[in-house]
């Protein structure tokens, strides 16, 4: 269907029509014509749910934008791919670019996708903004140097966050420690992340137990059972997607958690399936870049958290902030070059534009590095059942900024960790 | 078994037409036609090829078990994996960037792989069969999971553009996938689909199809069963690997959910769209499928349920596939005139 | 002591939801000849289905210590699915059975976004009723009388499942179907009917099983594909068509992840199909299986 289509259109060119062609406008026109945003985010699987909730802020950022002029005066249309295996998720990737001719490609959560898309990015020169997927590893050798490639916050941020708040919160009380972490790179990351932290903080604690369940393992009461008979103090776990909440409420119903102190630092990604009937209180909590509740949130925040429960009837977590933030640095970056230039600017005047622009995100105010990577405010603390929702809240909020919880540029993370200096 | 046997024999998965070259011809039209379209299609048209060739030749080796010798294989994506971890192995791990090396290497641990684990699987056959292949995909699949140090787990391994003939290409990587690697891949396709012609016509061939369709009178008439059959799994494997290191190029990546078993069901899915009662059916089912899967997931959130209703409805009206559709209409039209 | 018998709970409650899907597919392939790769979607749908019907009892007012007889009622409702599924399968009942693998693939396919349809992409939890029927305590281990209710409603069902197949005419016309399907049709018994039946039965298994483990659980949109291949290594485990192998196979991997998870969890995932080659070089029919080719 398409070849017919695409080699009709270029029979036309080729004829000589080609001034029939969209693509060739007066000058006027073209300002009115829309700035075509590519979204990349799963909709299905065990990360349906994660990307959903970009996709809702997107939309809602788009159509918010919109009504304010758009980007430099040009209306946002999205275009709207899933994500799914590396494979088919660069055949997408392609589509939006040479397909669908969009003027920015912004998504990406899993980070085996993100390490095939990006690469493809950058051969094919297309502006990618990531919301997020960048782990340490594989990172470093296929994104060495990134032109066209704009990255979010390191996924480690949470969990250096995470392992700073436990010494912060129950030093001293750190004797036993047990992880269980999802069997991918993402896991074992923060888990040996939170290792390095507690030594570098002078907490000698012994490992009394390691699990690995395979993400989407819905049934853990052996996992529970192993881990209780280690008997740990201190229970560190990344969890993520329906596998968190099970393993919470299976965890608590075997009374895993009595005297035990918890860490989850991607907790916030499952905020609605963490209730309170099967959640202790006090736990390290991860908000990541958005906290829903937060007590000093901006307007804009308070705007889209608000139109966000009222619809969906649930909460937003940091993917949303994830994706407006994307789409906002881009309209920065975009307006800054407009700017000064004084015409719609080209790709690489965009892209040098957009870093150390500052943009209000929903979570907070964040900008980009002159190499790329984002640095935005995080959200993190102790957890309270006493609130008026199904699902804890915090009673005590620590925000960090990313200078804080990620390593600088050029620097190994392993390295910047033993050598750092942590900031509590 | 028993009565059945006879009933079933009516659909079964292939009773493909050996004595004319029909085959031979409608492949080379496909491969003409391939080699005309970067005259038309769009670049992104022609990328998409790109993975159609790579899958086009795991699929002739795919139906060599399926449609030749009634094999089913659940699992046969695993063979796709190790070209693909083969190429990534070799490009980004050793250096080695020669693809004719990184060829030569995938065929080669394939049929390493493929001889224990045939050795185990062509003791069965039917759904038997099916299954065995798919839990040693999935045992595949952990592995490639588990062993991140040596595989890079859920994040994959890289592939290096690999230099062709010994030469490297200027520009972008589209440029490269769809200049020299999309004619490269092509000749691929051409060689191996005519030795694949020359195989299933070779009295191997025929031994094949005499154990489809009576093992057991087959090994009377003298055909070694067993060793037969592991000959043609050996064979698809080292087909599926070449197509693996040609997927693995297009992405860039090798990934373990290359080898997910839903994948190794795409296989089945593409060969039967095609129709593997035919040579060249499946070749036609892989790139039918690829246009499909492009169309439906730009058309509707919910291609997996128009894929899923379009396989059903295939299964149940079409279970010739689209090679058996335009056989009627060409078999009508002869009568016709 | 206490570590063992914390094991062997986790791993025979992990078995006993295995149990059901495996027997759902022992029992289609036993008598239809049919591989149903959609049993993990009727799980998911049971899982899926049940949440919404504990949802609306407790609309309408039923105490919540019901919620173990809704969830098996909503099960068996729901299981009604597979009237219509078997209708289109039985288009397909003389073709290979190639065919009769991929079709199901198909509905596995449309599942997927079936449910994503009807419950979005949100994982759904099921949050009180876990704990509903309390904790119970012995020798030192806590653990949800839930989990235990579901064992013993799983042994229910393979006892009675046992029984019928054994010991009614029905039973007896069903094992002879499955045994030589032109005989009993000869002899007047209407094997549409029969298949019609069994294929429901074996839908309804499924869907039971993830409705009773929803409590415990969540029902997410990766749940099907990811169940299918662990009720594969059961049946292979056990023996293809066998009931009893569904039995064993489903112990043996709910077993052997506890122990490995308790032992060597690295191995989790990786144990289980080390079972299963050993079980094929060994035994190739599986344990309870007959011999095959």
């Amino acid at each position: 269907m398409n070849i017919t289509r695409r080699a009709l259109m270029r029979g036309i060119g080729v004829a000589g029509l080609a001034a029939a062609t969209p693509g060739i406008f007066a000058p006027a026109i073209a300002q009115a014509k829309p700035v075509r945003i590519g979204i990349l985010a799963p909709r299905s699987g065990a990360m349906g749910t994660v990307g959903e909730c970009g996709i809702r802020a997107v939309q809602w950022a788009a159509e918010r934008m919109n009504k304010d002029g758009g980007i430099a005066g040009r209306p946002i249309e999205l275009v709207i791919e899933e994500e799914t295996s590396p494979k088919d998720t660069i055949e997408r990737f392609r589509r939006l670019v040479l397909q669908e001719k969009v003027d920015c490609v912004q998504g990406l959560i899993s980070t085996g996708v993100s390490l095939g898309v990006a690469p493809t990015a950058e051969e094919e020169q297309a502006l990618l903004i990531m919301w997020d997927g960048t782990t340490q590893d594989g990172v470093k050798e296929a994104m060495p140097k990134s032109n066209y490639v704009f990255r979010s916050t390191d996924n480690e941020c949470e969990a250096v966050m995470a392992s700073l708040l436990a010494i912060k919160y129950f030093k001293g009380k750190i004797k036993r420690i047990a992880g269980i972490n999802p069997d991918y790179s993402y896991g074992r990351n923060n888990w040996e992340a939170f290792q390095q932290i507690l030594r570098r903080a002078g907490v000698e604690a012994e490992v009394v137990a390691e699990q690995w369940p395979k993400v989407g393992t819905m049934d853990l009461t052996s996992h529970v059972a192993a881990l209780k008979a280690a008997k740990p103090d201190f229970i560190f776990s990344s969890m993520l997607f329906a596998d968190l909440p099970v393993f919470m409420k299976q965890g608590s119903a075997a009374g895993l958690f009595e005297g035990v102190n918890i860490a989850l630092p991607a907790a916030g990604w499952q905020i609605n399936q963490l209730k309170k009937e099967f959640m202790p209180e006090n736990v390290v909590f991860g908000h990541n870049t958005l906290y829903f509740a937060l007590p000093t949130a901006s307007p804009l925040q308070k705007a889209f958290v608000d139109d966000y429960m009222g619809r969906y009837k649930e909460a937003p977590h940091w993917e949303a902030d994830r994706a407006y933030f994307a789409l906002a640095a881009y309209k920065a970056g975009v307006e800054a070059a407009n700017k000064a230039t004084g015409r719609w600017p080209k790709l690489d005047e965009i892209i040098a534009a957009i870093p150390e622009q500052k943009v209000q995100s929903l979570g907070g105010p964040g900008q980009f590095r002159k190499d790329k990577i984002a640095e935005q405010t995080f959200y993190q603390g102790l957890s309270t059942n006493k609130n008026t929702y199904d699902f804890p809240t915090l009673s005590t909020v620590d925000s960090f900024t990313a200078d804080q919880l990620q390593k600088p540029p050029g620097v190994d993370f392993w390295d910047w960790i033993k050598t750092s200096k942590l900031p509590v | 078994m028993r009565i059945e046997t006879s009933v079933r024999a009516v659909a079964s998965p292939a009773a493909p037409p050996l004595s004319r070259p029909k085959g031979l011809w409608a492949l080379l039209v496909i491969v003409v036609a391939m080699a005309a379209l970067p005259l038309i299609a769009s670049t992104y048209t022609l990328t998409l090829m790109v993975p159609f060739f790579g899958f086009a030749i795991a699929l002739l080796g795919f139906n060599l078990l399926f449609g030749y010798t009634g094999l089913l294989s659940f699992g046969h994506a695993m063979f796709l994996g190790v070209g693909a971890y083969a190429t990534a192995v070799l490009t980004s791990k050793l250096g080695v960037r020669s693809f004719e090396l990184v060829l030569l290497t995938a065929i080669a641990v394939s049929a390493l792989i493929a001889l224990p684990v045939g050795y185990l699987c062509v003791r069965y056959t039917r759904i038997f069969f099916g299954m065995l292949t798919l839990a040693f995909g999935m045992l595949f699949h952990s592995i490639l999971f588990k062993f991140y140090g040596l595989t890079g787990g859920d994040q994959g391994m890289r592939v290096v553009r690999p230099l062709l003939f010994g030469m490297d290409s200027a520009g972008g990587k589209t440029a490269f996938l769809t200049g020299p690697f999309y004619y490269y891949a092509l000749g691929l396709l051409a060689v191996l689909g005519f030795v694949m012609w020359r195989i299933v016509r070779s009295p191997f061939g025929l031994h094949l199809q005499a154990i489809r369709e009576n093992a057991q009178k087959a090994s009377y008439l003298g055909v070694q069963v067993s060793r037969t059959r592991l000959a043609a799994f050996v064979i698809s494997a080292i087909y599926g690997a070449v197509g693996g290191a040609i997927l693995a190029v297009s992405i860039g990546l090798a990934d373990p959910e290359m080898v997910y078993w839903t994948q190794s069901g795409n296989l089945v899915f593409m060969a039967v769209l095609g129709g593997s009662g035919s040579f060249v059916g499946p070749v036609i089912g892989g790139l039918a499928f690829v246009l499909l899967h492009d169309s439906v997931m730009a058309a509707t959130q919910y291609w997996r349920f128009v894929m899923g209703a379009i396989l059903v409805l295939l299964v149940i009206f079409f279970p010739r596939g689209i090679a058996g559709i335009a056989g009627d209409v060409v078999a009508r039209f002869r009568k016709g005139s | 002591m206490t570590v063992f018998l914390d094991v062997l709970l986790g791993g025979v409650f992990h078995a006993a939801i295995l149990f059901l899907v495996a027997a759902g597919l022992q029992l289609v392939f036993g008598v239809q000849k049919i591989v149903n790769l959609a049993c993990g979607s009727f799980y998911a749908l049971g899982a899926y289905f049940g949440i919404t019907a504990v949802g609306f009892a407790a609309q309408l007012g039923l105490p919540s210590i019901l919620v173990l007889p809704v969830l098996i009622l909503a099960g068996l409702a729901i299981g009604l699915v597979g009237l219509p599924v078997e209708r289109v399968l039985r288009t397909i009942y003389n073709r290979d059975e190639s065919y009769q693998l991929l079709i199901t693939f198909g509905f596995l396919l449309m599942f997927q976004d079936v449910f994503r349809f009807f419950w979005g992409a949100t994982p759904r939890t099921l949050d009180n009723a876990y704990l509903v029927y309390g904790t119970a305590e012995f020798l030192g281990v806590q653990v949800p009388t839930y989990n235990l209710l579901v064992i013993a409603a799983s042994i229910a069902i393979a006892l009675g499942l046992g029984l019928f197949l054994q010991r009614t005419r029905m039973g007896r016309i069903i094992r002879a179907t499955a045994e030589n399907r032109n005989m009993t049709e000869a002899m007047g018994v209407d094997s549409n009917r029969i298949f019609a039946a069994v294929f429901t039965v074996g839908c309804m298994l499924g869907t039971v099983g993830g409705a009773l483990v929803v409590p415990a659980s969540a029902s997410s949109l990766d749940m099907a594909v990811e169940l299918v291949v662990e009720a594969f290594a059961v049946v292979v485990i056990g023996g293809l068509g066998s009931m009893r192998g569904a039995l064993a196979g489903a112990l043996i991997v709910g077993l052997i992840r506890a122990a490995a998870i308790m032992v060597l969890p690295e191995a989790e995932i990786l144990s289980i199909y080390v079972v299963v080659i050993a079980v094929l070089i060994l035994r190739p029919a599986g344990l309870f299986g007959r011999a095959v080719a």
